[in-house]
């Protein structure tokens, strides 16, 4: 399979995904489930960077790799082969004990569904990072947030008391409130209207660029992903195409030469 | 998908298997309590069987109450007739042979040089061996002959240790002697722990029975003739001798009395087993309805998919309890098992003490048969309603995906819960109020109606208050592990329902260990405070076997140190108002009571107590002293006349005095010389010496001495006040060790019940685990979450049922001061021990599912379906 790149590349001359100033990358990364004939490969030696300050977003269609591939990134499973660099920390030999401590100081969260401890407030479950961790509550920066978010007045409720979009702002909220090196977000409009979803991917874009915050989203929405500033394409566990200022369009161009050439 | 099969499969028996270990245990207690009566019944029937092997007896007409046992507690009816009565049999042709039954308690130094005691409570007596006795076999050695010879059943002399040729010390009838081991013989069955000691018939007469008169004469036919016939010719021979007051009865209806004797004893028994096996039934009742709770709303979409595919909620409600009935019967077969094992190390205990039982674990179709629907009723039943709820879930709503929002209301459970456990204290407040008002009559039951009442009431508001009471228990925690604690108080009120019957289990057990400890407490408390007040004697002197060797007074009495020896002696008989004796009516007169005689002067030397009215020095010139309870329930009053009947004579005498004494327990005191009258062996009963120091010796003194004097007896023990009032708080301590044993089953219960309760929220909350893993909860503090759960939970249990059972027993203490009851104690320190323990109890209930938790693999907990 050769790689198809419609747009060209900012970094030229490196391949597709990777990038100079990162803030998490993957080398040669590899990961088989199961062993001998049933062995499936979900990643086949990926290597790509994501850029500090820059919303990428992971697209491919099932079967591609493109969650194994965040849930390598974010320390959530072990790979096969390869390294996995974030914020300058070797995640992929990480004890566990420092994969609890990297997820709750350098990482965010974002969940397709279930993203909320249904016992806490809405404010409670922002904090929760910051309270596992013992941490103080930069107060400002909470309200700066949840202001962001638009929330100020749900912070009460429990989770059952929200609506979809409104449970998926408090999710965005609880990922950016310890100022992670990355948030990693997994489908997190994938159970939402047009509306909400919106609202929650414009959200994420505004913290990238105002608040300078990194962020990779798994997604199969090209609406969605046409929020990031780049778009990777996964096929086959390997990284097969890159868009940056992506559109709706020209991330459904790429996606549908991708399913052509699968023919 | 292999791997999710074989997770499921891991789940279920993760579900079930602790449900089903609670029927077990549940069952093992009721299987075991029917085996062990069925070991005791076969063990003691065997005892009457091998003892009364004669065709007839001879006894008084009266009757009295025939066991083995009896024949060495003192004190206790005895129908003597003339032992002479066996040479009248003997005369007759149609008999064989007939002899005086001589027994009376007897102790035997062992080889160690301790009395013989039985740590199980078993006696030991004496019997005359007559040449031509029937159930004495001689296995070793020869017969006594003699005061200085004797011979040992086989188990008794493999308890002392001794031999045939050695010489021991023995107390008979009171005296010390030294005997030597003649021979060993076998009575051909398990003698439960008892000493049996043979002495040559002339030896045991002239010390139980000096005056001719003795238990019982056994008869034994000649050959070819029946026991009815026998019976009919001695009752011939008697009225021609023109004997009275002689009762003839066939040797069979003389052991099936003995036998229904021995089985409503047992029965007594196995009802109060049977009742803490019920009360751990119950308790694991609750595990069973928690797990089906659980299971069947983690299988709703499974119903809903099967009522949506044409499953009538009949069907749905059917399935489930189909596999609550396997639960049951599984956990009813377990059980049965259980309950064999529990008897068999129970056996092996008993052996080890010296009581020997009979044969082998019985095993009864009855028993398998009632362990099996025990736990088969118990699970279904408890299933029912978990298994209706989801039976009634409209497939619509039981399709749609996460619905944990759909508490139902716990308006009428606590409406219902309230009336209940309103109407349970208005019965206790109402027997409080009666009992305080002199109206002791039926409070008793009343206050237990009212305390199941109550009991029940608080099971029905635990999810009610659960909220309230949790929240408040949970606020240390809170402040002090972040986020740990709010997380924990989070899930524990989250569904009030599940964690307060979850606490219920350990609730019951608790209100009951609660209410226990408090009535221990106050009885002693109260006992204490009679002693100290009534008894001012500087030394108290018991004996192990309740029987102070008359030779032991008379020495003790000679020591120098020793200034007055006042006895207690203990009597039986029939007190009726003089001139009503012949009233038949009286029904209530006509069961013997306890009567004591003391020493004269024994009241302000070595007892005191208020007198209501007259004066206690009236008891040396021959006048009754009654306790005021029993003369307020009789309307005795000074001056009145009351006459004593007893198998041996009959005393009239005036009442002088009206006594309030916790420390005598008897309804009539009087002068030794009076209850000589009636109780002719009264010196053979001395039950307690009191003892008072000579003038310018003190009590330390004095106790050497007296010790020093007592020793060569071997089971007597010298105490100071302090000493006899530790002993008495001993023995409460004693009953409470036995109860909390008791109840500890139903603990261990509850303790399985939380472990549940966490297990299947652990599964049933695996997304949310893995959400907040993924967002850096470690692995301990995910342990520590669960850990706060189950001790909040358990802490809950404990803090409700310790309170119920706490302000229960405050009742009673105002309900049964009639009986001595008079102080209320609240056992703090042992409360916060309880407290304590549910804590150690909650840490442990969540070690399994805590390390469970922290073991999920935090990306197969978040994408987990």
């Amino acid at each position: 399979m050769t790689p198809v790149s419609t747009a060209p590349s900012e970094q030229a001359g490196t391949a597709p995904g990777t990038t100079t100033s990162a803030i998490a990358s993957a080398r040669g990364l590899e990961k088989t489930y199961g062993k001998g004939g049933t062995a499936v490969r979900a990643l086949a030696g990926v290597d790509v960077d994501f850029a500090r300050g820059e919303f990428t977003a992971i697209m491919g269609p099932s079967g591609s790799g493109k969650s194994t591939l965040m849930h390598c990134m974010a320390g959530l499973d072990t790979p096969t082969a390869g390294t996995v660099v974030v914020d300058g920390l070797t995640v992929s030999s990480m004890s566990q004990r420092q994969l609890t401590k990297l997820r709750r100081t350098q990482l965010g969260f974002i969940f397709q569904a279930f993203n909320l401890v249904p016992t806490l407030t809405a404010a409670e479950n922002i904090t929760l990072p910051l309270d596992i961790a013992r941490k103080p509550v930069d107060q400002a920066h909470l309200a700066a947030v949840v202001k962001a978010v638009g929330l100020a007045d749900r912070l009460g409720h429990r989770p059952s008391e929200l609506s979809g979009g409104q449970q998926q702002r408090v999710a965005c909220a609880r990922a950016l409130v310890s100022r992670p090196s990355v948030v990693f977000a997994d489908e997190p409009t994938g159970n939402l209207d047009s509306t909400s979803s919106r609202e929650v991917l414009s959200f994420l874009r505004t913290s990238v660029d105002e608040l300078g915050q990194s962020v990779v989203m798994v997604t199969h929405d090209p609406v969605a992903a046409s929020h990031a500033h780049r778009v990777l394409f996964l096929a086959d566990g390997e990284i097969v195409a890159e868009v940056t200022q992506p559109t709706p369009d020209s991330v459904l161009e790429v996606l549908s030469s991708l399913s052509r050439q699968a023919l | 998908m292999l791997r999710v099969a074989l997770r499921n499969v891991r789940a279920h028996l993760v579900r079930l298997g602790l449900s089903i270990l609670a029927v077990v245990l549940g069952v093992s207690f009721v299987s075991g309590t029917f085996s062990l009566r069925e070991m005791l019944s076969s063990t003691f029937t065997g005892i009457v069987d091998a003892g009364y092997q004669a065709d007839a007896y001879l006894r008084g007409a009266e009757g009295g109450t025939h066991t083995t046992q009896e024949g060495a507690s003192a004190g206790d009816v005895r129908t003597p007739v003339p032992a002479a009565l066996a040479e009248t049999a003997a005369a007759l042709d149609e008999v064989d042979h007939a002899f005086a039954d001589v027994t009376g308690p007897i102790v035997v130094v062992g080889e160690d040089g301790t009395a013989v005691t039985s740590a199980a409570g078993a006696p030991s007596f004496a019997l005359a061996w007559y040449a031509d006795d029937p159930t004495l076999t001689l296995t070793e050695g020869r017969a006594p002959s003699g005061a200085d010879e004797f011979a040992l059943e086989t188990a008794s002399a493999e308890s002392t240790g001794l031999d045939v040729g050695d010489t021991t010390t023995l107390v008979v009838g009171g005296q010390i002697t030294e005997a030597t081991l003649t021979g060993i013989a076998d009575m051909g069955t398990a003698l439960a722990g008892a000493t049996v000691v043979l002495l040559d018939p002339e030896t045991a007469t002239e010390v139980y029975a000096p005056d001719g008169l003795v238990e019982s004469v056994s008869v034994y036919a000649a050959a070819g003739v029946s026991e009815t016939e026998l019976v009919a010719l001695l009752d011939d021979a008697l009225a021609a001798e023109g004997t009275a007051g002689v009762e003839t009865v066939t040797g069979d209806a003389l052991r099936t009395e003995a036998r229904t004797d021995i089985e409503s004893q047992l029965g007594f028994v196995e009802t109060f087993l049977l009742v803490f096996a019920g009360i751990s039934l119950f308790v694991g009742g609750f595990i069973i309805a928690n797990t089906f709770a659980m299971t069947v709303r983690q299988r709703q979409r499974e119903f809903a998919l099967l009522r949506a595919v044409g499953a009538s909620p009949l069907q749905v409600f059917a399935s489930i309890l189909v596999q609550a009935a396997v639960v049951g019967l599984v956990g009813g077969a377990l059980g049965v098992a259980g309950g064999l094992g529990l008897v068999t190390a129970l056996k092996a205990l008993f052996e080890s003490m010296g009581m020997d039982l009979a044969g082998d674990v019985p095993v009864t179709t009855q028993m398998v048969v009632v362990s099996l629907v025990v736990g088969l009723v118990v699970s279904v039943v408890s299933a029912a309603l978990p298994a209706r709820r989801a039976a009634l879930v409209p497939p619509v709503e039981a399709m749609r995906d996460e619905s944990p929002g759909q508490a139902r209301s716990l308006r009428v459970r606590g409406v219902l819960g309230l009336v209940v456990a309103g109407a349970g204290t208005g019965a206790v407040v109402a027997a409080v109020v009666r009992a305080a008002g002199d109206d002791a009559a039926s409070t008793g039951p009343l206050l237990g109606a009212g305390a199941v009442g109550v009991v029940l009431g608080v099971l029905l508001l635990a999810p009610v208050m659960a909220r309230a009471v949790l929240g408040v228990l949970a606020a240390p925690f809170v402040l002090a592990l972040k986020p740990v604690g709010r997380l924990a108080r989070g899930n524990v009120t989250r569904n009030p329902r599940r964690t307060a019957s979850t606490a219920s289990a350990l609730m019951i057990g608790m209100a009951l260990v609660g209410a226990a400890s408090v009535l221990a407490a106050s009885t002693q408390a109260s006992l204490s405070s009679s002693i100290r007040s009534e008894a001012i004697a500087d030394l108290v002197v018991q004996s192990a076997t309740f029987v102070v060797p008359a030779g032991a007074v008379t020495e003790i009495g000679e020591l120098p140190e020793v200034g007055a020896v006042d006895t207690v002696t203990v009597g039986r008989a029939t007190i009726t108002e003089a001139g009503q004796a012949q009233d038949a009516d009286a029904a209530s007169a006509t069961e013997p009571s306890y009567v004591v005689g003391l020493t004269d002067g024994t009241f302000g030397r070595s007892l005191t107590g208020p007198t209501i009215d007259g004066d206690v020095d009236t008891l040396t010139d021959g006048m009754l002293a009654v306790r005021t309870d029993e003369a307020d329930e009789n309307g005795w009053a000074v001056g009145d006349e009351l006459t004593l009947t007893s198998q041996s004579g009959t005393v009239t005498a005036p009442v002088g005095a009206v006594i309030d004494s916790e420390t005598l327990g008897t309804p009539v005191v009087m002068s030794e010389d009076l209850l000589l009258v009636i109780e002719p062996k009264a010196q053979e009963q001395v039950e307690t010496v009191l003892l008072t120091a000579a003038d310018g010796v003190d009590v330390a003194d004095l106790k050497e001495a007296v010790t020093g004097a007592a020793a060569p007896y071997v089971i007597l023990t010298v105490l100071d006040e302090d000493e006899f009032v530790s002993q008495i708080a001993a023995e409460v301590d004693q009953v409470l060790v036995i109860l909390y044993a008791l109840l500890a089953l139903s603990i261990v219960i509850a303790i399985l019940g939380i472990v549940n309760t966490l297990a299947l929220s652990v599964i049933e909350r695996t997304r949310e685990i893995g959400l907040m893993r993924a967002v850096g909860l470690g692995r301990l503090q995910l342990a520590a979450t669960i850990t706060v759960e189950s001790v909040l939970t358990a802490v809950f249990g404990t803090v409700v049922g310790l309170g119920v059972g706490v302000a229960l027993a405050a009742g009673m203490p105002t309900v049964f001061a009639e009986v001595g009851f008079n102080t209320l104690v609240i056992p703090w320190g042992e409360l916060a021990l309880m407290l304590g323990i549910a804590v150690a109890v909650g840490v442990l209930a969540a070690l399994w599912p805590a390390v469970r938790a922290a073991r999920l693999p935090v990306l197969d907990a978040v994408t987990v379906d």
